[in-house]
């Protein structure tokens, strides 16, 4: 089961759209695109989470994962739109303030 | 007596929806919380403070049976009895896998910083913070009962939109 998302890239900034449910069995393909994303060293990336409805710990593990390799190569990472159950994931780790969300 | 809702599904990760699905129309029943769309009752809509709690909860605790008690491979079923009462809900999930050590789950850093993000470890966490109850009795069979109670200013409707 694919997770649906997609991916904007300009010069400036890559945008991660990712949309329904980020879990144990949709997190490892979206993970095959992180490290595509990481390893482009982009100067950018926004995680566009608003059409995401449910996130579980394997998901919050992907996009962990996104976050610190992208400030690894001195990137700027923003994840914005989180909403209901994955923002709610996201203040119980106490994650929601690293996030800025 | 409340009825009580019964799945068994086998223990992989690839029933792991079906049995999602069925837990989240189990937390509608007690929060009283309607879908966005009725017209897509196969949508993802989890938004009453109860109804996260309740699968957000279960989620993990899935996860964790297909993933520790059955490694992964199956070989075995997860029994799913799920009891919906008026203020509460008690999910008992019964697997018959290798036992699980709770007792080694790491707390969460007491820091975190972008820096302490952890990558693993949060599942039990998540499950635990969530409910007013969860247990875990080795069995076999192992027996995780999760217990989510309706707070009084999350009363039947307050969901709806």
């Amino acid at each position: 089961m694919p997770t649906p998302y997609d991916v904007q890239r300009t010069d400036r900034e890559t945008t991660l759209v990712i949309r329904g449910s980020l879990d144990i069995n949709t997190a490892p393909t979206l993970a095959e695109e992180i490290d595509r994303i990481i390893a482009s060293k982009p100067p950018k990336v926004a995680v566009d989470l608003a059409a995401l409805d449910l996130i579980d710990s394997s998901g919050v593990a992907a996009l962990v994962k996104l976050y610190k390799g992208i400030r690894g190569t001195g990137g700027a990472i923003q994840i914005v739109n989180a909403r209901d159950q994955p923002l709610a994931i996201f203040k119980l780790l106490r994650m929601d303030k690293v996030f800025n969300l | 007596m409340a009825p009580t809702i019964r799945l068994t599904v086998p223990g992989t990760l690839r029933y792991r929806a079906i049995a999602v699905r069925v837990v989240a129309e189990a937390a509608r029943l007690v929060s009283g919380s309607a879908q966005r769309d009725p017209d897509d009752p196969l949508s993802n809509d989890v938004r009453h403070p109860f109804d996260t709690a309740v699968v957000s909860a279960f989620m993990e605790i899935f996860n964790n049976v297909a993933i520790h008690a059955y490694k992964r491979k199956g070989g075995g079923s997860i029994e799913i009895a799920i009891t919906p009462l008026e203020r509460e809900l008690v999910i008992e999930v019964r697997d018959t896998g290798s036992p699980f050590d709770i007792d080694e789950v790491a707390p969460l850093p007491a820091e975190l910083d972008a820096d302490a993000l952890p990558e693993g470890g949060m599942g039990i966490h998540i499950a635990k913070t969530m409910l007013d109850e969860m247990t875990y009795e080795p069995g076999p069979p192992n027996l995780w009962r999760l217990r989510k109670r309706l707070a009084a200013n999350q009363a039947a409707g307050a969901g709806r939109s």
